[in-house]
């Protein structure tokens, strides 16, 4: 499997680190349910058979977080951008 | 290889066939997939710790690779327990292990559906304990997201 880096161009995805699904948000901690919320946030995830966007870290490249949306039943890569400019904290 | 050999300080296993062959395997992606067929650093990486337990394997040479899907949980143990829907039960997430927990992971879960009480040696796979934070740190490697 070979990861776009939009940086670095097409690289191997030893070269990178996994951290999972970019969409799931951090919880305001104010609010009642706060604490459920939190479990969620940590610990359950949808895990499609399809489009995935998750996060990738380009330790042996550029450094840079990545989103990446990849096919999790064939690999295909549609799209892969800066977790900056896409805002994900 | 007159046994199953697992390899523990890494994640290793090895045993032969009645022709001869090497049958071995170890470790997972680290992302999520439904493709089953694995990756080539993975394949390096699984032959790195064969070689790290029995050096004289480097010398052999690999006929074929398989890859399946596991059933990772968070914390990296599997989850045995009852839900809030009457009578459904959970026994999932088996991760690094299965085969050779079975008779005791079936014993547990029987005696789960018939009592309606988990077994003392299950009690701590729980399906709550990721919210109560009793999480089982199985491997030693750490019982949290995104290490199993």
């Amino acid at each position: 499997m070979r990861i776009p880096c939009p940086y670095c161009g097409l690289r191997s995805h030893d070269e990178f680190v996994y951290y999972g699904d970019a969409t799931v948000r951090r919880p305001d901690a104010s609010t009642a349910d706060a604490e459920n919320r939190f479990v969620d946030y940590v610990y359950v995830r949808e895990n499609p058979a399809g489009q995935h966007r998750e996060l990738w870290f380009h330790q042996g490249g550029c450094h840079e977080w990545l989103v990446v949306t990849r096919d999790t039943r064939t690999h295909a890569f549609a799209a892969a951008e800066s977790a900056r400019a896409g805002g994900t904290r | 290889v007159p046994c199953v050999v697992t390899f523990g300080a890494g994640h290793f296993y090895i045993s032969q066939s009645d022709k001869g062959g090497l049958v071995f395997g170890g470790s997972i992606d680290m992302y999520n997939s439904y493709a089953q067929r694995g990756n080539l650093p993975t394949v390096e990486e699984v032959c790195e710790e064969g070689i790290a337990l029995m050096p004289c394997l480097s010398r052999l040479r690999v006929l074929r690779s398989w890859g399946g899907i596991m059933d990772m949980s968070m914390d990296g143990s599997p989850i045995i327990d009852h839900t809030s829907v009457e009578g459904l039960f959970l026994n999932a997430g088996w991760c690094y292990g299965g085969f050779k927990a079975t008779p005791a992971s079936g014993w547990c879960f029987a005696h789960l559906i018939a009592t309606g009480e988990m077994h003392t040696v299950g009690k701590a796979y729980r399906l709550d304990r990721f919210a109560t934070g009793r999480l089982v740190d199985e491997r030693g490697a750490g019982a949290r997201p995104n290490l199993h």
